[in-house]
């Protein structure tokens, strides 16, 4: 690990080694956001380090606890089959970051709906990101839909989200109506939980 | 080189690099010498690393792997998978994505005679060069998961009810335009995945598929859903995203008036009128037996050809409107539930409590998370 020069820059040699310094960095009363998000880029995946939290669901995403910060962030694995896709949903007020471990994921940046918003929602823009890149989004920026659009290559996704949160508000594209819907993990810390899903998920 | 293993795949090694006019028959060739050399009667896996090949696979296989049951051959260029497929007995998955299949003869034709149209259970051949469902595939009886993604689909055959086993089916990312209701037909169907096609409508006979938990329509042409989708109790996940689905009610009143073999045959139905298969032309038997029953519940009536359609959508408290393709049998004979519409630009009626609406709150579970 490399020692922290003016601008602050950590490299992550193995998830781990991720671990490690995410608990060092949040341990403070301020972190920034550029900061975590090089650490997160530094990271260069190595599926034999995260391959037990990749636990595939045949019907819809999956979301697999890997760390739970102190209660200062979440750290968990998305493990995305062919076609599968979220919701366009907020962060409850929380910083998200998302890396990329495998395959690729299409994230589409919507604006807010207006407050009594009855029209199609507005797209802001598009991306494809690749293995190992990492993208940034909070409630302030705006809303995203993140699917992995290939129908033959699954695809395995790092997000850290500070403060944890387990409920969001997912969008209907065509209306911009909002709805609170809560969130489950499938696995945590590599063991399958099975809680019966509260509610079934959409992803509209 | 070629990794075989009960467990894990073991490290695989590139091929050594051979100059473009060498050939596929050269690669063939080393194939088949590197596969003897790994031969091992145990084995259960094995797993072609990505090279150029045009296939078939080599003859010898089935001898030097006899045990095997699973065989990964995807993104090797193949063209075709060969005879020697069907010497592999205990083959239960086979995964050959990204390749280069699609042509006449890609499949062995005797596949559904072969003993592993009994043990193959997993079959994915997505990323590959498919305009229509393989023909030969249909014998796989025992098939339970089938992945045609992201190929050259026009359509679905209607003999796809012959897959009996099927539970999941991903078609995701082809060019079919409408689905046979035969599809309807495949009891154990739980996951169903048509998302990135040009689809324009669901036959109302998918409301069939009891086990259905999971169904992916995103991206199409659909501008509505057949009301019936509201039968399907154990949906728990739909995506519908990306299609142009009517948003601002609309009332179609195109209306054309019935026949008078219409006229006949609903009176038959309503007044239960007798009649034996002997006392009719075969023609109007079958005939008798297309009545659809008529919506609203207030009605008792059936409809053969001519009905009103209109599209109403269920209203799940305000937050998700779904619009819901109805056949009415008449303009007059509308549900409870319309007559709020008749201002047509409201857009918040109430349901009353009729079983569309009670329908659409589980519904509403589906949808709403």
């Amino acid at each position: 690990m490399e020692q922290p020069v003016q601008t602050e820059m950590w490299k992550a040699g193995s998830l781990e080694e991720l671990v490690r310094i995410l608990h060092r960095l949040f341990a403070e009363d301020k972190v920034s956001v550029e900061e975590v998000q090089a650490l997160m880029e530094s990271y260069e995946s190595n599926p034999d380090e995260w391959l037990q939290y990749a636990q595939f669901d045949q019907y819809r995403y999956t979301r697999n606890l890997v760390d739970n910060g102190n209660g200062k962030f979440n750290l968990m694995i998305l493990c995305w089959g062919e076609g599968h896709g979220s919701s366009i949903h907020d962060h409850t007020d929380s910083h998200c970051f998302m890396k990329i471990l495998q395959g690729n994921l299409k994230e589409t940046l919507f604006e807010w709906p207006e407050k009594k918003g009855n029209g199609e929602m507005t797209k802001k823009s598009e991306r494809v990101l690749r293995e190992n890149q990492c993208a940034y989004i909070n409630d302030s920026i705006g809303l995203h839909r993140v699917e992995n659009i290939s129908h033959t290559e699954t695809a395995v996704s790092l997000h850290l989200y500070s403060p944890p949160f387990d409920s969001c508000n997912t969008f209907d594209q065509r209306t911009g109506h909002k709805h609170k819907v809560k969130m489950t993990f499938y696995s945590q810390f590599g063991e399958r939980t099975h809680c019966a899903m509260a509610m079934p998920q959409e992803n509209n | 080189m070629a990794a075989a293993g009960g467990a894990a795949a073991e490290p695989q090694l590139e091929p050594p690099r051979r100059g473009p006019a060498e050939g596929e028959e050269a690669a063939a060739a080393e194939l088949a010498a590197e596969l003897a050399a790994r031969r091992s009667a145990e084995a259960r896996r094995l797993v072609l690393s990505p090279r150029r090949l045009w296939g078939p696979l080599p003859a010898g296989l089935s001898q030097w792997f006899p045990a095997l049951e699973v065989l990964d051959v995807s993104g090797t260029g193949l063209a075709e998978l060969g005879e020697e497929l069907l010497a592999l007995p205990r083959l239960h998955t086979l995964l050959a994505k990204n390749n280069r299949l699609g042509g006449p003869g890609s499949l062995p034709k005797a596949l559904g005679q072969a003993p592993l149209s009994r043990s193959l259970r997993v079959l994915n051949l997505s990323g590959n060069r498919f305009a229509e469902l393989p023909p030969a595939l249909l014998g796989l009886r025992g098939l339970q998961s089938l992945s045609l993604g992201g190929n050259r689909l026009h359509g679905i055959p209607p003999d796809i009810q012959e897959l009996r086993s099927l539970e999941f089916l991903y078609l995701g990312g082809n060019f079919i335009t409408s689905i046979p209701p035969e599809l309807a037909n495949l009891p154990s169907l739980s996951s169903l995945v048509l998302c990135d096609n040009k689809i324009q409508s669901i036959p109302p006979q998918l409301a069939q598929l009891h086990s259905l938990r999971s169904l992916s329509l995103h991206n199409n042409l659909l501008t509505y859903l057949p009301r019936e989708i509201l039968n399907l109790v154990h949906l728990e996940e739909l995506s519908l995203r990306g299609n142009p689905l009517v948003v601002r009610f609309v009332r179609d009143l195109t209306y054309n008036p019935p026949s008078l073999q219409e006229l006949a045959g609903r009176t038959i139905k309503t007044r239960n009128v007798p009649y034996a298969p002997s006392d009719l032309p075969e023609n109007l038997v079958r005939y008798l037996s297309l009545a659809s029953n008529c919506p609203n519940p207030k009605c008792g009536g059936v409809y053969f050809d001519s009905c009103v359609r209109q599209i109403k959508f269920v209203d799940f408290c305000g937050k998700y409107r779904i619009p819901l393709m109805h056949y009415l049998c008449s303009p007059e004979c509308s549900s409870p539930c319309s007559s709020a519409s008749q201002s047509s630009t409201s857009q918040s009626e109430s349901d009353s409590e009729d079983e569309a609406s009670v329908a659409a709150r589980r519904m509403q579970k589906v949808l709403l998370g």
